[in-house]
């Protein structure tokens, strides 16, 4: 068999955490695989040293799109320690239920995906179908489809009245039962459970090793949740279970996902039935901040997502490390690929959740011939399968 | 409150989070005794300080079996960021480092996967700027 090289990617600069995979495969099977990064390198670190406590606010938001409200109170929630401001209690839940809807939608978004590479477009579309409802949802709290830009120093911006708050209840049934019926998909559809299991395994103890988080970490059996061992926002007072499977694979990945997103329904009706009284909107915004640092950590849907701040004193800051989770999930796990067949590479990587959706073309190219032949991902998924 | 790794000391500054300041020679020992309380790497920030003439780098970790962040705090010289390479300890590091690599110029002694480029667009590389640096005029 002739050994090909196939870049997979680099996708549409317009969406985040553009990457490359340059998968090598003698036939079938891939014996190696080089994540290249840069094409589309922002400098929103850069950036938020130039700009305003204040302004960084809707910076931190623009780092991802999926998960906007993660960043913003991974970003507020650090400055606000060294501003000295204290959300109150109401405007805490009201960040933990927009936070745990983008979980939910950005969970279904991943088993869409996963869905499609794996050939199964119907149900691609039934679950983005499903997805809108909780994006419906998310509108309804912050007024925001996308961006929910509802994190600002010392609250939220929009509090929650009565009609909003049962009217997200109501809806809520509808996503559940959506959700329930997906996971009963995934974990019983003969073909998906033979797709994914054993497939891209990592060991409990390579996990650590290999410093992945969130979903991927938890499927290899670590139970590690930063929402757990270092709550933030409301997370203290509403009882959940974090999610862990042994098995390791692609599919653990996903089911842990899936029983994530149910038990992000339970949590979000907690905390709307229990939405303490009191005051949400600041009256006023504070700009600047004491000199110091902060490690501020939030459990993103897909990891552990960190902020290193450091100030100077003053308005603006000297210094913003973001680690986004993608970063050590998509860039550290290059080996699991290996001794696997060209069919799995789209499954190994849309189980550790990246932005897939614009890595749509592929190339292959046959290295004895020469052809080049330019081929979807979703082809490539079906090439050679059984 | 502090915790004792390896006969270090490291300080409870806030809740969950340990840190303690080493010297380049002793990061990789430092390390390894972080390593073995069941933690991986969380990231390796470097910040640039002009004024003391260094670049001061934090290799943040989180301990499940403590949980709580634990963060070596290493200073490098300024004009001659050299220090040595933990991705043999710790292979999740090796991308942190590209990255400290590229856009703060910190040279991981025994890391061969530096390069630039990795992140940094290529007119900045051409250039020959490390976009963080604080004159970098980026």
């Amino acid at each position: 068999m002739a050994l090909v090289e196939i870049p997979i990617g680099p996708q549409h600069p317009a969406l985040h955490e553009p990457v490359m995979l340059k998968v090598r495969a003698d036939g079938e099977d891939v014996i190696g695989v080089e994540v290249n990064t840069g094409y589309n390198h922002r400098g929103v670190e850069k950036l938020l040293e130039k700009n305003s406590w204040v302004r960084g606010m809707y910076i931190a938001g623009r780092v991802c799109g999926i998960c906007n409200a993660v960043h913003t109170q991974t970003y507020v929630q650090g400055v606000e320690n060294l501003m000295g401001v204290e959300p109150p209690p109401r405007a805490n839940y009201i960040r933990t239920i927009v936070m745990e809807l983008e979980r939910i939608h950005s969970h279904m978004l991943i088993s869409a995906v996963m869905a499609e590479v794996i050939g199964f477009t119907t149900l691609f579309m039934l679950i983005m179908r499903d997805r809108e409802k909780a994006m419906y949802l998310k509108e309804l709290v912050t007024g925001n489809r996308v961006h929910a830009d509802i994190h600002v120093f010392g609250g939220v911006k929009r509090d929650l009245d009565e009609v909003r708050r049962s009217r997200v209840l109501d809806e809520l049934r509808r996503v559940e039962e959506r959700l329930k019926y997906y996971r009963r998909v995934f974990e019983t559809d003969y073909t998906i459970v033979r797709r994914l299991s054993e497939v891209g395994r990592i060991k409990k103890s390579d996990a650590l090793k290999l410093s992945v988080v969130g979903p991927t970490l938890r499927g290899s059996g670590v139970r590690s949740d930063v929402r757990f061992e270092d709550p933030y926002a409301a997370y203290p007072e509403i009882p959940f279970s974090v999610i862990y499977r042994d098995e390791g694979d692609s599919w653990a990945r996903m089911m842990v996902r899936l029983d994530e997103a149910l038990e992000s329904v339970n949590m979000i009706r907690y905390a709307l039935e229990r939405l303490p009284q009191g005051p949400a909107v600041p009256k006023a915004i504070p700009r600047t901040a004491r000199p110091g640092e902060v490690f501020s950590r939030v459990e993103a849907p897909r990891g552990e997502l960190f902020y290193h701040i450091v100030s100077a004193g003053g308005t603006n800051p000297y210094r913003v490390k973001i680690r986004t989770p993608s970063f050590l999930n998509v860039l550290n796990t290059e080996s699991t690929y290996l001794g696997h067949r060209l069919a799995d590479v789209p499954v190994i990587l849309a189980s550790y959740d990246p932005c897939i959706s614009c890595m749509e073309r592929v190339l292959v190219v046959d290295e004895r011939s020469g052809r080049r032949v330019y081929m979807s991902l979703k082809e490539l998924a079906q090439v050679g399968f059984g | 409150m502090s915790l004792t790794l390896c006969g270090r000391a490291f300080k409870e500054v806030a809740p969950r989070r340990y840190v303690a300041t080493v010297e380049a020679s002793e990061l990789r020992r430092a390390i390894e005794a972080v390593v073995e309380e069941e933690a991986y790497i969380s990231s390796i920030s470097a910040i640039d300080m002009p004024k003391e003439g260094k670049i001061e780098l934090n290799y943040v970790f989180w301990s499940v079996k403590h949980r709580a962040a634990i963060v070596v705090k290493v200073a490098v010289d300024r004009s001659d960021p050299v220090v040595p390479s933990i991705s043999d300890i710790i292979p999740g590091a090796v991308k942190g480092e590209m990255e400290a690599h590229d856009l703060m110029g910190v040279v991981f002694e025994g890391n061969r996967s530096l390069r630039r480029g990795f992140l940094a667009s290529e007119d900045v590389v051409v250039r020959g700027v490390y976009p963080l640096k604080k004159d970098s005029g980026v």
